[in-house]
């Protein structure tokens, strides 16, 4: 009887979420899928059929699509290198400040603060042809560049933009990673008169290296669901070389309202992120239980 | 201890780095500075030192910010978007905290499946069944309303679990003390699960809010014009608009961004606490 009276109110807690998560995320997820084998079109949904794999086929021709997917990849191979390698750098060099080392982690955090919206919005100014940035680079002797209004500067602009915008988040997690590592380590290091790239290279780099994949594969992630900085400055363009694969899902469900077509690009979008996930799960776990394990013996 | 070579050398990091951070901001502070300019200053200053540097403090200080809060809508996009976040708060905190609380206390039947199946949810991107979020709510009559943007928002796979990791280490025998004194379910997660759980609250309200005034492709869908914008969305409506000039942008942006930082500097241990142990923020 009291197991009975338990499973009712646990039931009754779970449910108004489980109610949303039906709605919300496990019917759309359903219905993605459906639909991603029909040629669904809002406007006239009376005349949808089974069409099997044919979104998909239309898809890896469709000249737009492939152009999204190429320039999604191309924002991930500029961005991930020069975020996560420019996090661990300021890592480094702010642990290795003796002074100002708060306002440091403050100042480099200060974009992270702003959301991507208000970035591009500022960055928009900040690239215009006649913009702050030109007249800087007129200092060193180097000539106005158009930015975002060629089709050749665009997408490295935004990745500058976007690695600018994010790389303090990635830098405190490094920090801390930094932090926790043994200074006995280090100690017995220089007991050896080991050299400072000797420290770096034997010490510091496999401490960090769990927490290396984890933030790249985390910025890889967000790359690939970049959105709003082209939405904002560029419109995809010029001639399409900001348009990303969200910005393609989002025309064709949105805008265009062929679902059946938008739910086969969503598919391959989220096979794609998924499986980064799972990667980034299955190399990182080992490494979060022993640093729970740690937390709780200082505790 | 320490040399006096390597004292010098910790001075000339500290200097390299300052200037570095310098280069770094310098789209803060041009930004800031030139927030209180005239269009023409702003061109007239951005072959020199000046555009980083705010005009003289006079009577015309604050115009770019007056005319954006008097002459546009501004101040209702910010008072929506801080009524949007404040009810999304409230209302996921009562829903995934619940969910959370059964999964971590109550014994009922598929519970860990039930877990199993929320961890997977976490991993789903969701721009993938945003298409599918607009047709619902389009179907159901609510684009353009409050209602029809917060309904998708409510639930969350990581709230959910955050909560549940948190709620799992209470100690039980408070609830049967509580049972003790005829305490109702529901009366004893209000009055005793929440507050002796200030930190995981704090941490979701903050993420919470973060995502509600950061967020950027949900709200250009619902909201298809007019007097309920956030403030994201609102931003580009008014910087986008022939008539708003370009300090006038500057200040509209700055002004966006002030209540996140008032956050960010009340609950930085949160965030890093919430950064470090989910790993990744939304968006």
């Amino acid at each position: 009887m009291k197991k009975r009276a338990e499973a009712i109110r646990g039931m009754a807690f779970f449910g108004p979420a489980l109610v949303l998560l039906t709605v919300f995320l496990f019917l759309p997820m359903i219905l993605t899928l459906v639909f991603s084998f029909t040629d669904f079109f809002a406007l006239n949904p009376k005349l949808t059929h089974f069409v099997g794999l044919d979104n998909f086929a239309q898809i890896l021709k469709d000249e737009y699509f492939r152009k999204a997917f190429i320039n999604t990849v191309c924002f991930v191979i500029i961005i991930v290198p020069l975020q996560g390698l420019g996090a661990l750098g300021l890592a480094l060099l702010i642990n290795k400040a003796a002074y100002c080392k708060k306002y440091f982690k403050v100042a480099f955090f200060l974009p992270v603060v702003m959301s991507l919206a208000v970035v591009s919005t500022l960055w928009m100014q900040i690239y215009s042809p006649e913009g702050i940035l030109n007249s800087i680079l007129s200092n060193f002797g180097i000539a106005a560049q158009p930015f975002i209004h060629s089709a050749s500067q665009a997408l490295p602009s935004i990745a500058i933009m976007s690695a600018w915008q994010g790389v303090g988040y990635q830098m405190i997690i490094f920090l801390g990673g930094l932090q926790a590592i043994n200074p006995a380590l280090y100690e017995a290091a220089d007991m050896d008169h080991a050299t400072g790239w000797q420290k770096f290279k034997d010490i510091t780099l496999p401490e960090l290296k769990p927490l290396c994949i984890f933030v790249f594969i985390t910025i890889t992630i967000g790359a690939f669901r970049m959105l709003v900085q082209p939405m904002v400055m560029t419109g995809g363009g010029p001639s399409y070389s900001t348009y990303t694969m969200v910005y393609d899902i989002y025309e064709t469900g949105t805008v265009n309202w062929e679902i059946g077509l938008a739910s086969s690009m969503a598919i391959i979008f989220a096979i794609f992120v998924m499986i980064l996930t799972i990667i980034q799960t299955i190399l990182t776990s080992d490494k979060e239980g022993e640093n729970e394990n740690k937390k709780a013996k200082k505790k | 201890m320490k040399t006096k070579k390597q004292k010098r050398n910790n001075w000339i990091l500290v200097i390299i780095m300052l200037i570095a951070s310098l280069f770094f901001l310098f789209p803060v502070i041009w930004m800031l500075a030139n927030s209180f300019k005239t269009d023409a200053a702003i061109t007239s200053d951005m072959n020199s030192m000046a555009a980083f540097i705010p005009p003289a403090l006079d009577g015309s200080f604050f115009d770019n910010y007056i005319t954006v809060l008097t002459n546009t809508s501004f101040v209702r996009y910010m008072t929506n978007t801080l009524v949007y976040a404040a009810v999304l708060i409230i209302l996921s905190i009562i829903v995934n905290g619940l969910a959370g609380y059964a999964l971590a206390k109550i014994n009922f039947p598929f519970r860990e499946r039930w877990l199993m199946i929320i961890m997977l949810l976490m991993i789903v991107p969701m721009e993938t069944i945003i298409t599918i979020h607009f047709l619902f709510i389009g179907k159901l009559g609510l684009l353009n309303t409050v209602l029809g943007y917060i309904l998708p928002m409510i639930v969350n796979p990581f709230n959910i679990f955050l909560f549940r990791q948190v709620f799992i280490s209470l100690p039980d025998e408070v609830y049967e003390a509580a049972q003790l004194d005829h305490c109702s379910p529901l009366k004893y997660f209000f009055t005793m699960v929440l507050p002796m759980s200030k930190s995981v609250v704090a941490t979701v309200s903050v993420f919470t809010f973060l995502n509600v005034w950061n967020d950027y492709l949900w709200p250009s869908l619902v909201f298809t014009s007019g007097d309920l914008l956030t403030a994201q969305i609102g931003l580009n409506a008014i910087t986008s608009n022939e008539n708003t000039t370009m300090g006038q942008t500057l200040a509209v942006i700055t002004m966006v961004t002030i209540p996140v930082i008032i956050i960010y500097s009340f609950f930085s241990k949160q965030i890093v606490e919430g950064v470090v142990s989910t790993g990744s923020k939304e968006g």
